[in-house]
Formats: C-alpha cells, sequence, structure tokens
C-alpha cells in the first residue's frame, strides 16, 4: 500500500468531511490529529472521536461508498498520509489482514464514540479537559499539545471562558503551562489524577488491548495532586 | 469586551475576555460559563462552589456584577 500512498500537510481547521459528503480518500494522520465532530442546528459543535497515528479516517470506504456522519476537521495541524478510497478498497479486498485491521480500529473508534457520548453527559467540564489533554498528547506523541482555546472550546462543547478559567486554575496548580496557542503538559500523573475514567477506558487499559491496537502513551513523573 | 473572573480566597482570572454586545449578553454568558463550570461538579480546587464567586469587569476593569457559583450548581457528584 505504501506505493500508493501520498503525504500532505494540513493546516489546523482544515475540513476533511461534511456531515454527509461521500469518502473519497484515506487520511492517516502522521503526525496531525483529526477530530470527528457532531454539528448543532445552533453551529455549536462536540467533539465524538479523534483520529491520530493510530488510526485513519475514512478506512470503513474499504468497504463499498460511504458517507461521513460527522464533520472531520485537523484539529492539530501535521503530515498526513492518504490514499484514494477506491484504490483502498482494491487493496483490501486483497488483503484479509488489511480487512480484519480495518474492523478492529472501527470497533475502537465505535467504542470511543459511544464513550464519549456517555462523558458529555456525566462528566465534569475539568475532568474532561483533562482527558482531553492527554488523549491528545498521547495521539501526537508529545506533551505539547498546539492548540487555542477557542479550539479546545469547541472540542468539549463549553464556552471558550470555561476553558480559559479551568485553564488557569491548572496552571496555577503547575499541571500546564499556556502559551498562546500550545499547552504545555508538566504534570501528567496529576492531569490523570484529575481526568474523567473514560481516559483510562479508551487509552490507558483495557479497551485497546483488547481489541488489539495500540495507542502508544508517554510516560511521565512528576508529583501527585488533587483534582482540579 | 467583558471578562469573567473567578473569586474566593484565590482568584482565577481571565486573561482573555469576550467581545459582546452589551451587559445583558454579559449577563447570559456568565451564566452558561456558570452552569458549564458546576455541571456534574462539586467545586474547584477542593472547595466548595458556594465558596466562590464569578465576577464579571468591563474593558476598564469595573465590575459590572457577580454572583455566587452555588446559584448554579447542576447535578453535583
Amino acid at each position: 500500500m505504501e506505493r500508493d500512498l501520498r503525504q500532505i500537510s494540513l493546516a489546523q481547521g482544515t475540513v476533511i468531511y461534511e456531515p454527509g459528503a461521500t469518502l473519497d480518500t484515506i487520511y492517516f494522520p502522521q503526525g496531525g490529529l483529526i477530530s470527528l465532530l457532531v454539528v448543532t442546528k445552533e453551529g455549536g459543535s462536540i467533539e465524538t472521536a479523534t483520529v491520530g497515528r493510530e488510526g485513519a479516517v475514512g478506512l470503513h470506504a474499504a468497504i463499498g461508498r460511504r458517507r461521513s456522519f460527522t464533520l472531520a476537521t485537523t484539529q492539530i495541524a501535521g503530515r498526513f498520509s492518504i490514499i484514494r478510497a477506491a484504490r483502498f478498497e482494491q487493496i483490501a479486498a486483497d488483503s484479509r489482514a488489511v480487512r480484519e485491521l480495518i474492523a478492529r480500529y472501527t470497533e475502537l473508534l465505535w467504542a470511543e464514540a459511544q464513550q464519549a457520548a456517555a462523558c458529555n453527559a456525566v462528566h465534569d467540564a475539568a475532568s474532561r479537559l483533562c482527558r482531553w489533554l492527554l488523549q491528545c498528547a498521547d495521539r501526537i506523541g508529545s506533551e505539547t499539545v498546539p492548540l487555542t482555546q477557542e479550539f479546545l472550546a469547541q472540542m468539549l462543547g463549553v464556552r471558550r471562558t470555561t476553558v480559559t478559567l479551568l485553564a488557569q486554575t491548572m496552571q496555577k496548580k503547575g499541571l500546564i503551562k499556556y502559551s498562546r496557542g500550545h499547552i504545555a503538559i508538566l504534570d501528567r500523573a496529576a492531569i490523570s489524577a484529575c481526568a474523567c475514567e473514560c481516559y483510562h477506558v479508551l487509552h490507558a487499559d483495557r479497551l485497546p488491548a483488547a481489541i488489539g491496537i495500540s495507542l502508544e502513551a508517554h510516560s511521565g513523573g512528576g508529583k501527585t495532586n488533587g483534582r482540579v | 469586551m467583558y471578562y469573567f473572573h473567578l473569586r474566593d480566597t484565590d482568584t482565577v482570572i481571565d486573561s482573555e475576555g469576550t467581545e459582546l454586545a452589551n451587559e445583558t449578553a454579559a449577563r447570559d454568558h456568565a451564566a452558561g460559563v456558570a452552569r458549564e463550570l458546576t455541571f456534574k461538579s462539586v467545586g474547584m480546587m477542593q472547595r466548595q462552589w458556594s465558596d466562590w464567586t464569578l465576577s464579571v469587569h468591563d474593558d476598564k476593569g469595573a465590575e459590572l456584577f457577580s454572583f455566587a457559583l452555588s446559584e448554579y450548581e447542576t447535578g453535583g457528584k
């Protein structure tokens, strides 16, 4: 498949798929991150899943012409490998291993979306913010997440002011350092303690291993502190 | 521009501010922020929401209004 892949760079906020669009290209993040968002009729949005270097967007196009259910945008800019869906469908038809990997990853993404639905309904904004920061850091392979508070608010489905106040609180406690457009994780252990259980379900332990997909996590030291 | 700060014995500053049409919009925005902060949460920095006040300022730093976060507490853990 490697000879069929093309490398591109995408800026933050690039719309990859609008809801309802035909999936004609598969996107494999190499250093960037893609968000799958549900958009309300008022124009608000909330993230239901993220796709980093562990996965791809549009994989189910391998089983025929498919449409995107969500808005897919580049959450974090970076490099992406892409392949035409029609070619990918041919490759998948010829390879059981590829079909198996698609099935497993789709299972993980489905589980993540279900978990996100529960998370948004029952977990507080501070816990969700902590989860989201760790999730992003894991998926881009860096403890510095290049995101504005405005974008973060969009991902969490809250007002930017709410993110500012929570981020300031975390900064006062030494958990993060925020400078324009970048959030650096300073105390991963403390953030992990503040994160909702969804981070541990989806990323740190149970589900990825059960499905057979690796989500590399950074180890981190530092003091352990209380909640945000 | 309006600024939304949190206060009790600590102060959490909204350094960014938000462009809003008028004070009524600022009140609506403040109420929304309060609901988001308190949703499924009992407090912040190991202190109950009843100890915290949301204080709204104009771009000259003058306080326009404030209220206790506990007024908006919803479904705490």
